[in-house]
């Protein structure tokens, strides 16, 4: 009996193991890649914002320093505010406008969705130099598009206005350019998720008389739910990285509005060589995106 | 079980080990020999190294025509005519992004043996870091009289071999000022303007013949910042560094007072949406009257597009315009490699030192030569009438202390102003404001 | 009757505001194609026209100087490696090819690469019990959202280090490690029935062979997708390739006409010229591709 249950328990242990070792395998290539180039990194930033890090020097070990003059920097903090800013911003419009926009095409011929879904992905695929470019033209002061069809055409404007140049509209210029790099694929997805909707459970509301906004908000709402959960997932990701329309177009400014913490961190770190201080940035955005990917993660896993 | 995490674990600490350990040895191993090697090959000839083959590497930033490869191959083919065994490899960098590249590279240990610019670069950034070799052995006593000075560190030692230089001026679209009456302001022998008033007569009487935009104060970024420095601190008729470029000196009344000026003027508008390089663009297709960044490598590149007859002036002055210049040439980064030092020491001496040669490399920038070159100014005729500008060169304090952050700091005081009242008192306190930040800086 | 009579005007109303959503949706869908209608034909324009302050909607004269600066102002050898000691260099081309073929060669080796680790990681995630699976998982989760900005200086000491910089290799590899594919296909190997591999495994196949004949065919959409998305991702990944990657042989076409610009002057026809080229094959991809990539990411993401 007793050795019966022996037996048991170490073949147990044996498949447990056995298990272990091929999970791991599986996982080898991965883990090379993601603990030497992701996770390492990630521990040499902690590592390096406790140093007084730059060229031409070695480091010098200064503790908290760094994080204390962080909190004391006026620039970080509206750095932070601007990042949040558009990820709060962008994320849930990105979402409704890509699903308005499924909605509408999904209901057109099979050619028009096909075109229309191509359309709207083209700006992801064209490389963001050139399309910066245009958007900094269409935004100039003295001769852009929208200044044209603002005070020219549609006489709304009585003077340009300095979209770019001005803090009261800059962030949202820079918010619109990257709405428009980034409803590409949610639209693609949202338009697949619409197909997969049951049709039966639709017609039977309308039978049932329900209106077409309640047959979307109790029926293809609900069954849209894990598309848009991964769509704030990657509208997320997307929001935060949003480096190169800011390096391209205002440089942070004016007066610091468009000033996001992914600019501040390259700024500190290449132009000024303030390492240590760059990479005590990069771990407070990590901890707040770590805290935000939790957050986001268990009302996706509760919904 | 715990015998895989103990192993996972200890293959993850190799894994980290190695790598630490190899960034130590990288990083260590040109600081420990680089002395030491110095010391010994001091004495040594560069015929020594003559024959064994070196590759060396030479970064350009886009001066003149020096990012353009048919003219590069052919100086370097003159190059390997003499010296064989030295191959150039050449990479090309531009303004936008050549300082976060070379900054990488250094950060990676894989600076270039040379690289070309300016001493803001070469001497009060990577020289002060003590990145770069001393050239003084190199640079002939009282050839480069005009400019060595820039071209020296705090510590003495010499991190540039100067090539070329220009003065910077602002330019004005002469088609359009004469159309306005505005050409009895200006002398347009000598480049300069009458006297500060006479200017704003000038950019008033373009205003009101109907250009809405005469110029721009342009700062949503350093590009071309000089412009915007030489136009305040020389209507102002103050300083922007002091004689030691130890400390900033900018936020004075007087410089206040002259932006203050341009604040309320009308046709002069602060954009904190563009650099130099939209206001060229703009002034080029006609969009503003004048431009604030200008010199004869602007001219030339934009030839094509030019539909009118192009001025260059002075900056604004009630006395002598000081113009900012702009000086290039060589600085060799210490890799610890002996040999690639003297291979590039030998490759920038051939580019300097002999007339015909040296010629040939002015030439490449459009630039002007930094020592005597008899009859070099036949080359091009548009050099002619750009040196008028020359004679008003002013202080090199581009190589102030905290360089860097400097410049950010004078175009986010220019956005500050830009959004304030435009009261002198506002426009002090925001100088004031920047200043401070620079001086910080510079003190280290 | 009455039934129907209180649809109708239901009907209408919804019949004329899905009418207004599609002009609406029509005039939106132009700013977005515009900015590609205006690379492309600004790349045929004469740089008076480019600059011009009253739009020149369509080029009065085509001219190809912009795609003839872009071809003969640089030049880099088609290819070049050194094996066993011997460097092989190919024959000398425009430099601009050089840099599509990088760009290429880079997005196409970091799209496999991926698929490859991701799958299998995937699948272990999702389908294998073992030691220390929370803890990897909330880490993948909690790296998915982080800018690579953040770990971009410890990344090019480490890359140096190992002498990789300067090489694709640089750009590639941390684009393998991030962990979007990984979570993608774990989600997506979730929805396969376990019972399924569960019934190979009792036929007797080993771990390797359930993985390659039964799960790979089954995750096959998820990994289309994620190949697209990763193919996309590199391609765009300007500011790792902005940093790692310096000399002419080994740059990439956004980074390699960067490098054409003078100061203080931006050349826009030569930028257009270099942004359609570069812009052609990743839209042919992604037309190709387009039904798959549609069909993988839903899947996932349903299944998620």
């Amino acid at each position: 009996m007793v050795k019966n249950q022996v037996s048991y328990n170490n073949r147990q242990r044996r498949l447990v193991m056995q298990e272990n070792i091929a999970a791991y395998l599986f996982l080898l290539p991965f883990l090379f890649f993601f603990v030497g180039f992701v996770l390492y990194p990630m521990f040499m930033c902690v590592y390096t914002s406790f140093f007084d890090a730059t060229m031409g020097r070695e480091d010098i070990f200064i503790g908290l320093d760094n994080y204390i003059t962080l909190f004391q920097d006026e620039v970080f903090w509206i750095a932070l505010k601007n990042t949040l800013l558009i990820v709060v911003v962008s994320v849930p419009i990105t979402c409704a406008f890509s699903m308005w926009v499924a909605s509408i095409i999904s209901k057109m011929s099979v050619a028009a969705t096909s075109a229309f879904r191509c359309i709207f992905y083209l700006p992801v695929v064209t490389g963001s130099v050139a399309v910066t470019m245009v958007w900094k033209w269409m935004f100039n002061n003295y001769y852009g598009i929208f200044n044209y069809l603002g005070k020219d055409v549609l006489g709304i404007l009585d003077k340009p206005i300095n979209w770019l140049g001005d803090e009261r509209y800059a962030l949202g210029c820079i918010i619109l350019i990257l709405l428009t790099t980034s409803v590409g694929q949610p639209i693609v997805l949202y338009v697949s998720a619409l197909d997969n909707v049951d049709k039966s459970l639709v017609e039977a509301a309308e039978v049932d008389g329900a209106t077409s906004m309640q047959a979307f908000w109790k029926i293809k709402w609900p069954q849209m739910m894990p598309t848009t959960l991964y769509i704030l997932v990657i509208t997320t990701i997307n929001s935060f990285q949003c480096f190169a329309l800011i390096q391209l177009l205002t440089s942070g400014g004016p007066n610091n509005s468009t000033m996001t913490i992914m600019y501040y961190i390259y700024y500190n770190a290449f132009k000024l060589y303030k390492y240590g201080y760059g990479n005590a940035m990069g771990v407070i955005l990590a901890i707040i995106i770590a805290i935000l990917s939790a957050i986001q993660f268990k009302a996706g896993q509760e919904k | 079980m715990k015998k895989i995490v103990a192993l996972l674990l200890a293959l993850a600490l190799v894994v980290s080990m190695a790598a630490c350990s190899a960034t130590e040895v990288e990083e260590t191993q040109p600081q420990t020999q680089a002395p030491a090697q110095t010391e010994a090959a001091a004495g040594t000839e560069a015929a020594e190294t003559a024959d064994a083959p070196v590759e060396i590497s030479l970064w350009t930033y886009p001066i003149g025509k020096w990012t353009d490869e048919a003219t590069i191959q052919s100086l370097l083919a003159d190059f390997n005519a003499v010296y064989p065994n030295i191959t150039v490899k050449v990479e090309y960098l531009d303004y936008t992004n050549g300082d976060d590249k070379v900054n990488t590279a250094i950060e990676g240990g894989q600076a270039p043996d040379i690289v070309m610019e300016g001493p803001e670069r070469l001497v009060a950034n990577w020289g002060a870091k003590g990145l770069m070799v001393d050239l003084s052995d190199i640079v002939p006593e009282g050839t480069y009289e005009s400019v060595i000075a820039s071209c020296t560190g705090t510590d003495g030692a010499v991190y540039e071999l100067p090539v070329c230089m220009i003065t910077h001026g602002m330019a004005i679209n002469r088609d359009v000022f004469e159309a306005a009456g505005a050409l009895q302001y200006l002398n347009e022998e000598t480049l300069t303007w009458n006297s500060v008033e006479d200017f704003f007569k000038a950019v008033q009487a373009v205003y009101d013949a109907g250009h809405e935009y005469v110029g721009a104060i342009y700062c949503g970024g350093q590009g071309g910042d000089q412009g915007t420095r030489a136009l305040i601190t020389n209507i102002g008729g103050g300083t922007y560094a002091n004689a030691e470029h130890t400390a900033y000196t900018y936020a004075s009344q007087e410089n206040a007072e002259g932006l203050a000026k341009l604040y309320a003027q009308d046709g002069i508008v602060f954009d904190t949406a563009i650099v130099a390089a939209d206001a060229i663009q703009n002034f080029v297709n006609g969009t503003f009257q004048m431009s604030f960044c200008w010199n004869i490598n602007d001219e030339l590149n934009n030839a094509d597009a030019l539909g009118f007859d192009v001025l260059p002036m002075a900056f604004p002055s009630d006395t002598t315009p000081s113009l900012q210049m702009g000086i290039w040439g060589f600085g060799v980064f210490d890799n610890g490699d002996e040999a690639k030092i003297e291979a590039a020491k030998t490759f920038i001496q051939f580019m300097s030192q002999d007339d015909a040669q040296y010629t040939k490399t002015v030439e490449a920038t459009n630039f002007t030569p930094v020592r005597d070159l008899p009859g070099f100014e036949t080359v091009n005729p548009l050099i002619t009438e750009y040196s008028a500008l020359d004679p008003m060169q002013g202080d090199y304090y581009q190589v102030t202390l905290g360089w860097t952050q400097a410049r950010t700091e004078w175009w986010n005081m220019l956005q500050r102003v830009n959004s304030s009242d435009g009261s002198a008192e506002a426009i002090l306190a925001e100088m004031q404001t920047a200043q401070d930040a620079s001086n910080a800086a510079a003190a280290g | 009757m009455a039934k129907h009579n209180s649809l109708a005007p239901e009907q209408n109303r919804s019949r004329v505001y899905y009418t207004i959503c599609c002009v609406l949706i029509c005039l939106i869908a132009f700013t977005f194609l515009f900015p590609l209608y205006w690379i492309i034909t600004g790349s045929f324009k004469t740089k008076t026209e480019i600059l011009s302050t009253t739009p020149v909607w369509f080029p009065s004269e085509w001219v190809s100087i912009n795609y003839e600066n872009l071809m003969s102002k640089r030049s880099a050898p088609l290819f070049s490696f050194e094996a066993l000691g011997y460097r092989i260099t190919g024959p000398t081309v425009p430099a601009a090819i050089r840099w599509l073929l990088n760009t290429v060669v880079m997005s196409v080796s970091s799209m496999l690469l991926t698929c490859l680790t991701a799958a299998m990681a995937g699948y272990a995630l999702a389908k294998k019990r073992f030691y220390g699976k929370t803890i990897l998982f909330s880490l993948i989760v909690c790296a998915m959202a982080l800018p690579k900005q953040v770990i971009l200086i410890p990344l090019l000491r480490e890359m140096s280090a190992l002498g990789l910089y300067d090489t694709l290799w640089s750009v590639i590899i941390p684009i393998v490690g991030w962990p979007f594919g990984v979570f993608l296909l774990k989600q997506f190997s979730e929805g396969i029935p376990t019972e399924m591999v569960e019934a190979c495994r009792i036929d007797g196949a080993n771990e390797w062979r359930t993985f390659t004949d039964v799960m790979f065919p089954m995750i096959k959409p998820g990994v289309g997708a994620c190949a697209i998305f990763t193919f996309i991702n590199s391609w765009n990944d300007y500011f790792m390739q902005l940093i790692m990657l310096m000399s002419t042989e080994q740059l990439t076409i956004s980074l390699g006409i960067a490098t054409m610009q003078g100061e203080n002057s931006t050349d826009f026809g030569l930028l257009m010229a270099g942004s359609a080229l570069a812009s052609v094959p990743i839209i042919i991809v992604f037309l190709i591709f387009q039904k798959y990539f549609t069909k993988g990411i839903t899947m996932g993401a349903v299944k998620g």
